[in-house]
């Protein structure tokens, strides 16, 4: 790093002992869940049942092809009822598939099982598209996208930093399903074509880290990768910096990488193994406003308000429930919002009094902004709508990873005010 | 139960500007301390100093905690306490005073304080909107309104000349070795220079604290290591670089950092966040600019405290260069490694030329200057005894005439070869107890300094005054560091009229 740049990344207090050690719970829904037929964006979805239609665990249910193919599995077994319109865990409201449980969790087989040693390439990326996958990174990306073309790809990262603090649930995913995520990893590494497999961990998590270095003897394709204890070291930009030193422009495959999340890994081992999509997760449930903060294994499009009240409700009257980590996630105004099959976490926080005091000016986020870009040259030009400015700082660069509000001693929405900015760019582009 | 709707993230770093401000002020508040105590603790200067150092730190900090409380009260409308918790209105006080030195009335406190708060910081919008350091804005304020009484720091009887004054008089180039070494005893050696150990501004004269507390505020992220680091480097480059054209020692580029309140302004004046650029190269050009111009301003300009000057040109340009790296800082790294090089490059080229202009001159004497007469405050701690030598007595009536030798600044100093006493007569009326008038025969010390000791002004002050009062003279201080000769002369002849024969 040249001395004339920050260090890019800081070191977050995470709050995972919160979560880190303590039971999974399970959580199964008593009445209706609502599985979410679009990812917030309006895309084109197709029903494929009907109101009244039996189902179960893994019954296809609907199938978005545009932009992306996308099939939606049924997470719990029951009656299929109506098509409702409630608040998604983006922020906006989208229309949700209503299935009235009964109770049972009968399963049934979603799809064929493959061997990834003896299926083609092509096959398998087949495969990852019908079986649903969305990158679990928090994004909801379909996963079989980046293994469709890979040209001159070199290295397979499996991403499991999970740096968002009070977030523990990939953490303990992995700990759950070890063996998963070698065979994950290793489907991933075929599909890739990549000649040699990274999994990205924290230095700070020794006991899995010991865990996978032992499985990883016999694996000579696949390597452990330590990280510092740093936020945001799990975006992609920022692990496959640290990783290869190098930077790229749009997608890591441009500098041969691919990267994908832990539990993605987990995920295809599992549907690969028993023929089915996603239908559970285990979700971290965290954060001062909870009673009892812990990792729940939840049938996906169970309502947050449900299993809030499972694991013993809300410590304060006033709340601030996040869909996601505190750095990234939204803060959603109800608890009535589902688990989408991507989620990994939700945070409730006290609601504290915060108030902002002027700008010092004193460069804070310009130093640590990961996207290397400079908030507070941003806030500026948005504030007097210079939109030539804002195009020539790069605010679309933004990632909008809250880096800048956390680490801005003043208190200001330093990243709000990037959104506007980039919002502003949005609106001048139509 | 409610669910609050806030924009992400939702997480804050524990650092607040509250604490950034908290731990700065401390920071301020050790370097001023030191000073306090030096003075208390230094047996030429004694408690009177202490005391006058902290009543002028007391005297800027409620006159800038007052204006900014009743700013908030009258223009602002805001509640008070709370518009002071968020402007910190003490570290501008704080900042301001340390740059005075301990000979300033209160006075000049008083107004200097005001112009910082005021004009340097609320007339701007308050924290975080203004142009101009405002602690710098005060300092040079009190520069000008109160001319060279305030600028050249001059000396009082104890206080003696700043190290940079008397550098500037001598045209910024020493070359024989035992000038430099005459020189530099002035402020105790090089080391004593460094360590503080010599009187100067009440926060400045530190250089080897400061830079510990600079330390410790880096290492705390209050600060950007890189602006001081890349200043004093850069100052200590251009001062090389006079050396080696001029053929001087190492002494020349340590003393360039030691003094002129170099450390002071890197560690608190260039580290203001507000008045200085947002991004990293930024804060380099800045801090290279500064170093480029105080070292002009020292060796070319007239004016000594360059640093605070070449402060409050570079907040002028920072504007300037907070939009000329506007942009992508990933995608523009060469671009910043070039500009960086180029302003290092453009500074380090003119001080090279610039010091091939510069050379050893002589004092400057004034025709007919005026000594002026300071705070009445200092004065009657100094020694009565020591060096001196009554060469005659004669006793005319009522009136008994001294002829006194007394070694004068010519020894401590020795910038002549040869240094001689200087020679003063002191007349004394017996039966009133008082002083007649106060003489040079002959005088010796540094010729620039004469006007002032020697000036009707200076020794007038003397006429008619009581020697029983408290066995030791009492007036206005004079203007230069020689007058210690005179009232030694004066204590001895008062002594030898008033001991029992």
């Amino acid at each position: 790093m040249p001395l004339w740049i920050g260090p890019m990344n800081a070191h977050l207090n995470g709050h995972k002992e919160l979560t880190s050690h303590n039971e999974i719970v399970t959580v199964k829904p008593k009445g209706e869940v609502y599985i979410p037929l679009s990812n917030g964006n309006n895309a084109a979805v197709e029903v494929l049942v009907k109101e009244g239609d039996k189902v179960k665990v893994g019954t296809l249910l609907a199938k978005r092809s545009v932009p992306f193919v996308v099939p939606i599995y049924s997470s719990v077994s029951g009656t299929v009822g109506v098509v409702k319109s409630m608040m998604h865990a983006v922020m906006r409201p989208c229309d949700h598939l209503v299935i009235v449980s009964d109770g049972k969790f009968e399963k049934a087989q979603s799809f064929s099982p493959i061997d990834y040693t003896s299926a083609t390439r092509d096959e398998l990326v087949d495969f990852i598209m019908n079986s649903g996958l969305m990158g679990c990174g928090g994004a909801g990306f379909p996963t079989y996208i980046k293994y469709k073309n890979p040209v001159n790809i070199h290295t397979l990262i499996i991403n499991a930093v999970e740096c968002e603090p009070y977030i523990t649930a990939d953490y303990r995913t992995m700990k759950e399903f070890l063996d998963d995520l070698i065979y994950g990893t290793k489907a991933l590494l075929k599909a890739s074509t990549a000649k040699e497999a990274i999994i990205a961990i924290k230095k700070n998590k020794v006991e899995v880290c010991t865990k996978i270095q032992a499985l990883l003897a016999n694996e000579p394709q696949i390597k452990l990768f330590m990280t510092p204890d740093k936020y945001p070291m799990g975006w992609e930009r920022t692990l496959v910096y640290e990783f290869t030193h190098k930077r790229y422009d749009k997608l890591p495959s441009e500098i041969g990488v691919i990267v994908n999340n832990a539990t993605t890994a987990i995920a295809l081992a599992q549907s690969l193994k028993y023929g089915s999509a996603i239908d559970e997760k285990i979700i971290t449930f965290s954060g001062d406003g909870l009673k009892h903060p812990v990792n729940v294994k939840v049938p996906y499009g169970t309502t947050v308000k449900e299993i809030v009240e499972a694991i013993g409700g809300y410590s304060a009257e006033d709340v601030l429930v996040i869909a996601g980590g505190p750095m990234m996630g939204k803060t959603i105004p109800t608890d009535n919002f589902v688990i989408t099959s991507y989620s990994n976490a939700i945070t409730i926080l006290k609601t504290t009094p915060q108030e902002a005091i002027p700008c010092m000016r004193c460069g804070r986020c310009n130093d640590t902004c990961p996207a290397g870009l400079l908030p507070v040259r941003i806030n500026n030009a948005e504030a007097v709508a210079d939109l030539d400015l804002i195009v020539k700082l790069a605010a679309d660069q933004c990632i909008e990873c809250g880096m800048c509000s956390y680490i801005c001693p003043s208190r200001i929405d330093v990243t709000e005010g990037v959104r506007r900015a980039k919002r502003a760019l949005m609106l001048r582009k139509k | 139960m409610k669910f609050t709707f806030r924009v992400s993230p939702n997480y804050r770093q524990p650092l607040s500007t509250q604490w950034i401000m908290t731990e700065l002020t401390l920071c301020i508040a050790v370097v001023l301390g030191y000073n306090v105590v030096y003075y208390y603790l230094n047996p030429n200067l004694g408690p009177e100093y202490a005391i006058h150092a902290l009543s002028m730190i007391a005297t800027s900090l409620v006159v800038a905690i007052g204006t900014e409380a009743l700013w908030a009260k009258f223009y602002a409308k805001k509640p008070v306490l709370k518009y002071l918790t968020q402007s910190f209105p003490w570290v501008t006080a704080l900042l301001f005073v340390g740059m005075m030195g301990v000979n300033k009335p209160l006075y000049v406190i008083i107004v200097g304080s005001l112009v910082s708060t005021l004009i340097g910081k609320l007339i701007f919008g308050g924290f975080g909107q203004n142009i101009f350091n405002p602690a710098g804005v005060g300092r040079a304020f009190s520069v000008l309104a109160f001319g060279g009484f305030i600028a050249s720091q001059f000396p009082d009887v104890v206080t003696g000349a700043t190290p940079n004054q008397v550098m500037e008089s001598l045209g910024w180039v020493i070359t024989k070795p035992e000038a430099v070494t005459a020189y530099l005893n002035q402020f105790n050696g090089l080391w004593g220079l460094f360590s503080g150990q010599y009187v100067g501004a009440i926060g400045e004269t530190n250089t080897l604290l400061i830079m510990l507390v600079g330390l410790y505020l880096s290492v705390r992220k209050i600060i950007d290591w890189r602006v001081p680091v890349v200043f004093i480097a850069s100052l200590f480059t251009f001062a090389t670089i006079i050396m080696y054209f001029k053929g001087m020692g190492w002494w020349y580029p340590i003393f360039s950092i030691s003094t002129g309140g170099a450390m002071f302004g890197a560690v608190f004046m260039l580290t203001d966040p507000v008045t200085s650029p947002t991004s990293i190269p930024g804060r380099i050009i800045f801090a290279i600019g500064v170093a480029f111009l105080a070292t002009l301003i020292r060796v070319k300009g007239h004016l000594p405290e360059g640093v605070i000057r070449s402060i409050l040109f570079m907040n002028m340009v920072t504007p300037l260069i907070d939009r000329g790296l506007d942009g992508w800082p990933l995608k523009a790294m060469k671009k910043y490694a070039f500009t960086i090089g180029t302003v290092f490059a453009v500074s380090l080229l003119t001080v090279s030329f610039t010091a091939t202009t510069i050379s050893y001159k002589e004092p400057y004497v004034p025709e007919d200057s005026i000594p002026n007469l300071g705070d009445p405050i200092l004065f009657s701690t100094l020694p009565t005894a020591g060096n001196v030598n009554i060469v005659s007595t004669t006793v005319t009536g009522d009136i008994t005439t001294f002829v006194i030798e007394t070694k004068g600044h010519a020894y401590e100093a020795e910038w002549e070869t040869d240094p001689k006493p200087n020679v003063i007569e002191v007349k004394i009326n017996t039966v009133t107890k008082t002083i007649v008038s106060v003489t040079f025969v002959t005088y010796h010390d540094t010729a620039s300094l004469q006007y002032a000791t020697s000036h009707p002004v200076f020794l007038k002050q003397f006429d008619g005054l009581s020697i029983i009062v408290d066995n030791s003279v009492d007036v206005v201080i004079g203007a230069t560091f020689t007058t210690d000769s005179v009232i030694r002369a004066v204590n001895a002849a008062i002594a030898a009229v008033l001991t029992p024969q």
